[in-house]
């Protein structure tokens, strides 16, 4: 699998406009159309902030670390951090989600509500041992503009 | 660009006029205008026609401007949001949760 792009980020708030900035100029390059771009920049920009918010605990001097590799067919971005782990149903949505409960919102559900709408696919990595790990997956766009 | 919030009185609905991006970093500022408009004045309005750009942080301080104005029966109400915002509330499925106004003169 072709490793096109690797960012190691300070858990600093005020540099999610230069990811998803980054992210952007990445997925118009990658083919994706203009609606679908906001989407994935929305989707990715929610994964960061659910690093710096909970994994990193605040903490400005840690960092975490966004991978982007492409194969046949797919996009894969990855997550992975070196703070504390995030309990496993952290990242799990229910089979049959239905409106968020506005009355039970936190801001850290529905960060992963929306990372589960805008992704083909969301695993855990496996053998994680520290820290958290996320794989978001894309299918590419079948014809890619040169 | 980054956030800018303008404060102002249109007859008797205070509003927060939102421009730029709202994300983790900017919402908190987003926040305190909202919550001391909300206890502030009886009628508030948010207009989001401005704003390039939200994150579930910012949608979470809408719900909760929209709460703390229900609670205290005071009208909170979106004004023109922007494609990215009515984007995000409706992955939020929380589009049909506000009001929102095409302008100011209804309601």
């Amino acid at each position: 699998m072709k490793q096109d792009l690797m960012l190691e980020i300070a858990s600093d708030p005020r540099l999610l406009r230069v990811v998803r900035d980054l992210v952007r100029s990445y997925l118009i390059e990658a083919g994706f159309v203009s609606d679908r771009v906001d989407d994935v920049v929305l989707g990715v920009d929610e994964a960061c902030t659910n690093a710096i918010r909970h994994a990193c605990g605040g903490e400005p001097d840690n960092t975490f670390r966004l991978t982007f590799r492409s194969t046949e067919g797919w996009l894969e971005i990855q997550l992975e951090d070196s703070g504390e782990p995030a309990p496993p149903d952290s990242f799990v949505r229910d089979e049959a989600p239905g409106p968020v409960d506005a009355a039970d919102l936190s801001p850290g559900g529905l960060g992963v509500h929306l990372i589960h709408e805008v992704f083909d696919d969301v695993e855990f990595c496996p053998g994680t041992v520290q820290g958290n790990c996320v794989t978001m997956k894309l299918r590419l766009p079948k014809e890619v503009k040169q | 660009m980054g956030l800018e919030i303008e404060v102002r009185d249109e007859g008797d609905r205070r509003i927060i006029a939102v421009r730029g991006e709202v994300d983790l970093n900017s919402s908190p500022e987003l926040r305190k205008a909202v919550l001391g408009a909300v206890e502030g004045v009886a009628r508030v309005g948010v207009d989001l026609s401005g704003a390039t750009y939200m994150d579930s942080s910012g949608v979470a301080t809408l719900v909760e401007g929209l709460k703390s104005a229900s609670e205290n029966d005071r009208s909170f109400v979106l004004i023109r949001p922007s494609n990215a915002v009515m984007r995000v509330l409706e992955l939020a499925r929380l589009d049909s949760f506000f009001d929102i106004r095409d302008g100011l003169e209804a309601g």
